[in-house]
């Protein structure tokens, strides 16, 4: 079963006529800005699927309208095979927004219940809810009795996350789940999303941060000025060749550090080794037959393929190519 | 409907944190207590005077918490995003806006309770300690004519007012769930009616905050009610000029526009004259002298009005909401 699918959807925001901006009134007679154009998406069942894409790409946009937020121009989109606004697949569905905020005067135990109570969940079974949510995203003991207002960010981004698994959902939407965090709340996502997937859910993500995307997605969508640049697995997006190696050793003999240093494309002397950076395969064997010759020392060989955020800088770049803002 | 109260009570949650909805309760009381105190300065029946600032203040400051609590809570929940969480959950958009309306609705009544029951207690209050009961409570009298005070005269004053005071407030609790003394009949009517007309008020203040901004909505909502409060007024006034020109036919230029402009606006415009018992209840009707006690009866027509309003108004408030995009 597709999990969430859409076909050309389109958003086009027209603008206020009339716009006060720093004092000055900017007239926009039939201004309009296209945030999302024609995106085709496929998410299967139990992926985690991460949307990917800078600032302004339609990430969040594409989120929205799944979500019922905002109504798309034009185009149609489908989750659990039922159209959107489906109350029943909305039951299965939960939503963490990007930077979310709530109701700063709730106790963090009142806002799940009164969550709860918007899913329709009887009063037992919110309880028990609540507490498993409140360990599962590692909030402290003392959480469900404070308040939002006295809530840490990282502490409300878990909060919300909760939110987002109180009806145990099939399907988890979740808009840049780990902006705002330190390195080690950007691991705990990692590691709950991964939970998530174990347990048979699907996870749609939007980010910008790469490397944590590489790490779990299966499958990834890279958008960008509103269109699908790419979509796939990523083993399949990006090129299984090594690149490029990257060697360090110590105990070199001068001439050899010059031969290999004028091949290298890279080479940094440091006190104790040298780092350098080799793209051919045969430079590799000669450094390493030197290494053996001189009785030097390897300290590592690394070789390194062609990395997500490297994949997307290229990608990007290539459908940057200047496109006018549309006025009609 | 369990969605629909769960919103009603968070929204009651958030309202009540509102400070401007303590400086108006405040003020409110205050205006009645005052009442008592100025009700001396009356010549013919002090409680008239306290009944008729009241019963006035109890349904303006409704108004007044309708509309300064009321256009926030939508734009609160636009504004901070929460709406971002509360319509991908399964509900729909139309049981929000009723969530919306009855928890700034029982923000309302439960103020309106509050002053209602300090309104009834101003009123015992005044009336158990009129001069003469006062006097005839610590002076007793022997032969007629003759007075002797019964203990020390002083202490027993404070202490029959402290005495009436608690009473006031126990026969003014009593009093909003039904007791009532001749000089509270009917009066919780008067109220009833009044809260019905601030139903329709509340409906047009989340209508409004459905598509403006707070002082915008605030602004229409402010209008809504002053059109609605007077619009019987102009009917009368449209007529008047219709019968001097010897009927509509006659009429033209700005006449003409001012005629059918009342004539629109007592169709669209809520009529909340009808909720408007006060001077009925106070004073009686124009052409019978006036006895302190009226008769108020239950006006159905204009109940059913009410709520067939309120219920067309948050239609149409669901209905512009559903369509609305949360940028």
């Amino acid at each position: 079963m597709k999990i969430i699918e859409t076909k050309k959807l389109s958003k086009v925001y027209t603008h206020d006529f009339i716009d006060v901006e720093h004092g000055r009134i900017k007239f926009n007679f039939f201004r309009r800005t296209v945030a999302l154009d024609g995106l085709d998406l496929e998410v299967g069942e139990g992926e985690i699927f991460g949307l990917l894409g800078p600032n302004g790409a339609g990430k969040s946009t594409t989120i929205k309208i799944l979500m019922g937020i905002i109504f798309p121009t034009s185009g149609t989109a489908r989750i659990m095979e039922r159209p959107l606004g489906d109350k029943e697949v909305k039951a299965k569905i939960g939503f963490l927004p990007e930077n979310p905020a709530f109701y700063d005067y709730l106790k963090g135990e009142e806002f799940l219940d009164y969550y709860g109570q918007l899913y329709g969940m009887p009063r037992s079974v919110r309880r028990k809810r609540i507490d498993e949510l409140f360990e599962l995203v590692g909030l402290p003991d003392h959480a469900p009795n404070l308040p939002l207002k006295g809530y840490s960010k990282g502490m409300i981004q878990r909060i919300g996350l909760a939110q987002a698994l109180l009806n145990d959902p099939k399907l988890v939407v979740l808009d840049e789940p780990q902006s705002g965090l330190d390195p080690l709340g950007r691991k705990e996502i990692r590691d709950i999303i991964l939970r998530l997937k174990d347990q048979g859910k699907t996870v749609f993500f939007s980010s910008h941060i790469l490397s944590d995307a590489e790490l779990i997605c299966d499958r990834v969508a890279i958008v960008n000025r509103g269109r699908l640049v790419a979509m796939g697995e990523l083993s399949h997006l990006l090129s299984p060749k090594i690149k490029e190696y990257e060697l360090v050793a110590s105990g070199l003999s001068r001439e050899s550090l010059d031969v290999l240093e004028k091949h290298a494309r890279k080479f940094i002397e440091r006190e104790r080794d040298v780092l350098m950076i080799l793209e051919k395969e045969e430079l590799v064997k000669e450094a390493l037959r030197r290494i053996v010759a001189e009785n030097a020392s390897l300290v590592s060989l690394t070789p390194r393929r062609e990395t997500l955020e490297e994949y997307f800088i290229r990608e990007v770049a290539r459908t940057n190519a200047p496109r006018e803002e549309v006025r009609a | 409907m369990m969605k629909v109260l769960a919103i009603a009570l968070n929204t009651f949650k958030e309202a009540v944190r509102n400070k401007v909805l303590y400086f108006l309760l405040i003020f409110a009381l205050l205006i009645m207590g005052f009442s008592g105190v100025i009700s001396d300065l009356s010549i013919a029946a002090p409680e008239k005077l306290i009944k008729d600032l009241g019963l006035a203040a109890i349904d303006f400051f409704g108004f007044l918490i309708a509309v300064f609590v009321g256009v926030y809570l939508v734009y609160t929940e636009l504004d901070k995003k929460t709406i971002y969480t509360i319509v991908s959950k399964p509900i729909d958009r139309y049981q929000f806006i009723l969530g919306k309306f009855f928890g700034l609705l029982i923000t309302i009544y439960v103020n309106m309770l509050i002053m209602s029951i300090f309104f009834f207690a101003v009123l015992y209050f005044r009336d158990a300690t009129d001069f003469d009961k006062v006097m005839k409570a610590i002076y007793r009298e022997v032969a007629p004519g003759q007075f002797e005070p019964i203990g020390n005269p002083q202490v027993q004053y404070y202490l029959y007012h402290l005495k009436q005071f608690i009473i006031a407030v126990g026969k003014g609790i009593a009093t909003v769930f039904g007791y009532s003394e001749p000089i509270t009949h009917h009066l919780m009517r008067v109220i009833g009616m009044s809260a019905l007309g601030l139903a329709i008020i509340t409906s047009f203040a989340i209508l409004y905050s459905t598509f403006s901004t707070p002082t915008l909505s605030a602004v229409f909502t402010f209008l809504t009610w002053i059109i609605g409060s007077l619009c019987e007024d102009i009917l009368r006034y449209a007529e008047r000029l219709a019968q001097k020109a010897g009927g509509v036919q006659n009429l033209v230029g700005p006449d003409l526009l001012k005629y059918w402009f009342a004539q629109v606006a007592m169709h669209i415009v809520p009529n909340l004259a009808l909720f408007d018992k006060r001077t009925e209840a106070v004073y009686g009707p124009w052409e019978v002298a006036t006895p302190n006690i009226h008769n108020v009866p239950i006006d159905w027509v204009s109940v059913v009005y009410g709520l067939v309003y309120v219920a067309g108004v948050l239609c149409l408030a669901s209905m512009i909401f559903n369509r609305r995009n949360f940028k």
